[in-house]
This record gives C-alpha cells, structure tokens and sequence, in this order.
C-alpha cells in the first residue's frame, strides 16, 4: 500500500489538466453567446430540475418552450422574439432567490416564470416585486401567493389550496362519508389544504377524526396508516405529493386499507399515477388539468403536438401550466403593445385566455382583485386499469369553473399595491 | 393504546430491518476501507432502477437475483476508477468523491430512467396482508425482512469461516498489518466495496417494492442507514445490525404519540449515543480516529 503526499503540490499533469479544461471553455462559450439573438425579449424560468419535483418542473419547461416556438413562429412579441433562459432552483429558497436576481439583474429578464415549490415562489415574487418584473407563478399552490402575500406584479396560473379542497370537499361528504381522516404533507402546501378540506368538512356538518403531519420525504407510512386505521374513518384523505404520495399510496393498497376505508385525496396528478402500481390508482381526487377532454377545441391539437416534443407523452397539468404562463405574457404584452412591467400587470386584470390557450371548456380568466387564474377542477376518480390509451388514468366525472371554487377576492385576503 | 404501541414496534422492527441491510453495506465499506460513501443511496436507487428494467423479461424473482449482481459490478468499476485513488488520503477526499459521486448517480438515472417516478410491481401474493388485524404485515415486508436475515447470517458466516472474511476483519483492524503479511489489499478493498454495493443494489431491489422508484428515494434512505452505525459504534457490524432495529422501533413508536418527531428522534438518538457513549453502542475506542 502506497501512501501519496503529493496532493498539495501542483505537477505537470495538473498543468495539462487545467489547459484542457481552459481550452474547453474557449470552444464552448461562443456557441451559448451565439444562440443568442441580439433584440430577444428576455424571458427567465425559475424551477426546480433536480431534486424530488424534478419531474414536474420538467413538465412545465416542455410547456413553456412549447409556447416560445409557438409565439415566436407567429411573429414573437411586439415584432421580437422571446429568448427563454432557463434556471434550476434546486428545490431550494436560497438557490431560486439567488437564481432569479442573477436574471433579472445581469441578463436583464422583462418577465419571469416558476416555482413549483410554494415556499420558492413565494420568495422570487418577493424579488421580482422588488425589481418591478411581471411574474406568472406556474405551479405553486400555497394561498398567500394570491392571498396575504400578493403583490401587483405576481399572477398564479395552478389553483389554490382553498379552491382544491372547494372542487372536491361536497362530493367526497355526500359520496363517501362524514368522518375523516388526514393524512397531511408537515409544510406550508400540506397545512393550508387540510385546513380548507377541514374548514369545509366542518361547514357540512362532518367529524376529523385525526390529521397525521408527516414530515416531508416521509418513506414509510406504516405508523401513520395503524393510527388512521384505528381511528375508523369514513375516509381517509392522502395529501402529501409526489414521492411521498406514491409511497403513501402504495402502502394503503398493499396493506389492503383501500378495501375498508374510502380513499381520496384533493390534488392529484398524472406524473403521481404513472409512477404507481395499478392497485395503488384509487380514490376521489381533482386534477387541475387533464389532456382528455373530446371536443373542447385546440386540447387535441396541444395533446399531439406536445406528444411529439416528449417522447410520446401527453401533456399533464403542469404542461399546461407552463404553456399557459408563457402564452399569457405574449397574448397580454401584444394587446396592450408595451413591455413594461405595470401597465402589463394591469392589463392582465380580469383579462380572459382564448380557447387556444384555456383548453378547457369553462371561462378561464385573471382575477382582477387577486390575480389568481379562475381555471377548472376536474374532479372525478383515478383508474386501476388505463381507459384505452396507456396515460388514460383518471376519469373526468365534472369540470368544475374557477369562479364556483374559488372564495371571493374580498375573502383571500390579498390587498394589492400598485407602485405610485 | 397498547395494541396501537405494540402494533408500532413490530412495525419498527420491520422498517429496522430494513436499514440494517443498507447500513451493512455502508459500514463494511467504511470499516475497511475509511471511505464514508455517500453515493451509497444513489447505488439503491441503481439497483432499483436495474430491477425496473429486467423485470419484464425475468420477472420479479430474476430481477431480485440479478439486479444486485449487475449493481455491485457497476460499484466495482466505480471503485477501481475513482474511489481507490483516495485511499490512503485524508477521509474528507473519499467524502467529497463519493457526495459528487451522489450526484452524478442521481442524475445519471434521471437521464437515463428519467425524472418521473416508475410503477415496480411485486408478486400478488406478496402485495397482500397476512391477516386483517395484523394488516401491516404484508407478505412484502415478512418476505424483506426474511430476506435481510439471511443475508446478514450470510454475510456473518462469510466473515467467520472464509480467508476472505478473516481478511477483511484483520484489515478492519490493522490494515497495515495485513499488507505487511502478504495480503493483496487493493483487491481486498475492490472485494469488499463490491459487496457492498451488492447490499446497497438488493436493498435498492426492496425498496422499490413499497416505495415509488425514484431517482432521489436514495437521499431520503441514506441518512437513518448512517444514524444506525454510528448509534451502533463505527468498526461494529453487530452494532450497525442493533442501531438499524433501535432507530426502527424508535421512529415507530414515536410516530404514535408525536408524529411530528419521527425523524427526529433517530438524530436525538443519535446525540445523545455520542454524548454518553461517543464510541457507540458496540463500537471500539479509538476507532477510526
């Protein structure tokens, strides 16, 4: 056995090495520069492409560029192009901050986009609010976006909890039962859905037999599921997502539990059933969008066309999301022919998405006093065997509008300041 | 209440199990070799992902079998390339390796697999509880927790009664020693990261059972796996096997009276092991220093 001390000194090859690498940068950098054109409209995602939301944010992105080849074949934006520039915020608050003011600040971004995470989204408003910069959240859902911590600049295109728990509360009461049981994500997202599904419980007349808080990346659910199982429920609500979702899931099916207590949910999505087993695909739950939907115009076109972008894959709501925050910029900025930040947060007021855009068969529009998306719930079951196609796994059974789920904008608290 | 509480130990138990068979293989690893591998989950997260793939052409049986094999070949590649160039360095080198090696696991499976979750499915007849008051013992978790005996007994026996095993826990000692004595140690090293990995791959194989397949499950398994060998001593495969059941029943059983510090509780578990006892449970002063 050799022992090497020779790692503080620096050799020939460390040399050799170092030049390399140097060379290397040479070749690569006039390539990013070029693919730059010289009068693009700037426009920054913000989203978590690493870490346990990897997978959704990726599906957002699709959306967005999508929408950018989209509008730019049309002509772009006021005659010039959109150039995406695109950040991974690594699921992290610090990291999307830091990402978000390196846009705004060095690449000079006229609008921005993300983050899945609430807690991010929250943070990089914060930030653009401060720089003046129009911001569409995608996909975070925690109320105060639009709520107690609104600001003029920021639109929400994905639901609110409150507006979750709205669309699915009455048919969960009067379907399954009025005893239920939580099973609660231990952060801010988890926190105010249960709360909204409760408060709504309660107005009904029903019981909460208990809340189960798991942390965040919870693996194993078993402790929870005896609790609930104990606790003889009529339902029992799941509403940690992603992973922590699956693997819920999938320990409810596998103890059997989905054979003695109704199992639902609120918020579901695609990218959550296509990574379970099909015993584990249960349950009452509300999808923010869904790429089945025959004879609402232009859903079939966008199914087709993204099909072809990812590998075969239809597009999930989060698609949808991107596409939709990337077309409002485009549709809102050419209407009101003007890039700056506040005319456009006002014109975005009570401005209401085409059918190209909407994909779905209700009135799809910015609230004025909120800025939140009156956008539908689709709130029906998810399906143990695929419906034909193979990603076929939810049945819609209604198409609930934003305006009948969402609390009125004198309730959410949101009390916009415009700059002066 | 009761009920509920004993309910939750054996509940513990079986989820102890379970980091026993990954913290093994990270012990065996670290005891040898003085290599803290953090890629160890994302070598799980292989193995799982390995599982996935071979299951529709050799079923869920072959692909238990084969998955692990295929992991710890990948690990001995691994080795040979990057990690057998820290040893003998100091320990901060192996860990930054293996912490970027974490990384590029991470992404390597999302690249390939990609970033979205995958459906592995089990036996029926093991996807299903034993009894209707027992419902948390499915015939999945029984058959992980048979599986994890074994190899334990296994991995005991090999240590016991082989040369390989004899060298390996002389090497654990006094590796100098060793050397001086003859031994090839590189491939003593090469041997033992292999086997390792395999553990690391066939916990991967498991988890992907009841857990959802994805490329960052590894994180979330890592850190009880390494609360387990220090609660258990660094140096003792004994202690690795009681800290991993300990920290199981622990986190059961406090997820019945406050949820909120299941996880917690391994890392007060953990303090407060090395405040009373530094060296562990059946650790050896002056291991590893």
């Amino acid at each position: 056995m050799t022992k090497r001390f020779d790692f503080g000194a620096v050799d020939r090859r460390t040399i050799i090495k170092a030049g390399a690498v140097a060379g290397l940068t040479q070749i690569a950098a006039p390539f990013v520069w070029s693919a730059r054109a010289a009068d693009a409209i700037k426009v920054g995602m913000v989203d978590p492409f690493t870490g346990v939301y990897a997978a959704v944010a990726q599906n957002e992105r699709i959306g967005v560029e999508y929408a950018v080849e989209q509008i730019n074949a049309k002509g772009g934006v006021l005659g010039r192009p959109i150039e995406l520039l695109v950040e991974d915020s690594a699921n992290d608050v610090g990291t999307g901050v830091q990402k978000t003011r390196k846009l705004i600040e060095r690449d000079g971004i006229q609008f921005l986009i993300g983050d899945v995470n609430s807690g991010i989204a929250l943070a990089i408003a914060q930030v653009a609010n401060e720089k003046k910069v129009l911001h569409i959240v995608s996909g975070g859902h925690t109320d105060g976006i639009t709520g107690i911590d609104c600001h003029w600049n920021v639109y929400r295109v994905c639901n609110t909890t409150k507006m979750e728990a709205n669309s699915v509360a009455s048919l969960l009461f009067f379907k399954y039962g009025k005893k239920w049981h939580f099973i609660t994500p231990d952060y801010a997202f988890g926190h105010t859905l249960q709360e909204a599904a409760q408060a709504d419980l309660q107005k009904f007349g029903g019981t909460v037999t208990g809340n189960e808080l798991t942390p965040l990346g919870t693996t194993d659910f078993s402790a929870y599921l005896i609790k609930a199982r104990a606790a003889d429920p009529d339902v029992l609500l799941v509403l940690p997502q992603g992973l922590d979702m699956v693997n819920c899931l999938k320990q409810i099916a596998q103890f059997g539990i989905d054979k003695q207590i109704h199992v639902a949910g609120l918020q579901q999505e695609l990218e959550s059933l296509e990574a379970m087993p099909p015993e584990a695909r249960v349950g009452i739950w509300m999808f923010e969008w869904y790429w089945k939907q025959p004879g609402v115009p232009g859903v079939e076109k966008f199914v087709a066309d993204i099909r072809k972008r990812s590998g075969g894959k239809v597009p999930t709501a989060r698609t949808w999301f991107g596409y939709t925050s990337m077309m409002t910029y485009a549709l809102v900025a050419n209407q009101a022919k003007t890039l700056d930040g506040v005319k456009l947060a006002k014109a975005l007021g009570d401005f209401e998405l085409p059918d190209e855009v909407k994909l779905q068969p209700n009135k799809c529009y910015y609230r004025a006093g909120d800025h939140q998306l009156m956008t539908s719930a689709f709130v029906g079951q998810a399906l143990t065997k695929p419906a034909g196609d193979p990603e076929d796994l939810f049945q819609v059974d209604q198409v609930v509008p934003g305006d009948k789920t969402s609390p009125p904008e004198s309730e959410t608290g949101c009390n916009l300041v415009w700059p002066s | 209440m009761t009920q509920l509480l004993l309910f939750n130990v054996t509940n513990g138990l079986i989820i102890g199990a379970f980091y026993v068979l990954m913290a093994i293989g990270l012990s065996l690893i670290l005891n040898l070799s003085n290599v803290i591998n953090f890629a160890h989950g994302g070598f799980l997260v292989v193995g799982g992902y390995i599982a996935y793939t071979l299951e529709p052409y050799l079923g869920f049986w072959g692909a238990l079998i084969v998955s692990p094999f295929l992991t710890a070949l990948i690990g001995l590649a691994v080795e040979k390339v990057l990690i057998s160039r820290v040893y003998g360095r100091d320990p901060l080198y192996s860990l930054l390796l293996t912490f970027g090696l974490a990384f590029i696991l991470e992404d390597g499976t999302r690249v390939i697999w990609g970033a979205n979750g995958k459906p592995f499915t089990i036996p029926a007849v093991l996807a299903q509880p034993l009894s209707n008051q027992f419902f948390f013992i499915t015939g999945y978790r029984l058959f992980m927790v048979v599986i994890v005996a074994v190899m334990i007994v296994l991995l005991f026996m090999l240590l016991r009664y082989t040369r390989i095993g004899i060298r390996i826990r002389a090497g654990t000692l006094d590796l100098e020693t060793v050397a001086a004595l003859g031994v090839n140690v590189g491939a003593l090293r090469s041997l033992n990261f292999a086997v390792g990995i395999f553990l690391a791959g066939l916990s991967g194989v498991l988890a992907g059972g009841q857990l959802g397949l994805e490329p960052t499950m590894g994180a979330g398994l890592l850190m009880p796996s390494f609360i387990a060998i220090i609660v258990g001593g660094v140096g003792s495969l004994t202690g690795t096997l009681v800290g991993g059941l300990l920290i199981g029943v622990a986190s059961g059983v406090t997820a019945v009276y406050f949820p909120a510090a299941s996880e917690a509780v391994m890392y007060v578990l953990m303090a407060v092991v090395l405040l009373v006892r530094p060296r562990g449970l059946f650790g050896e002063e002056g291991m590893l220093t």
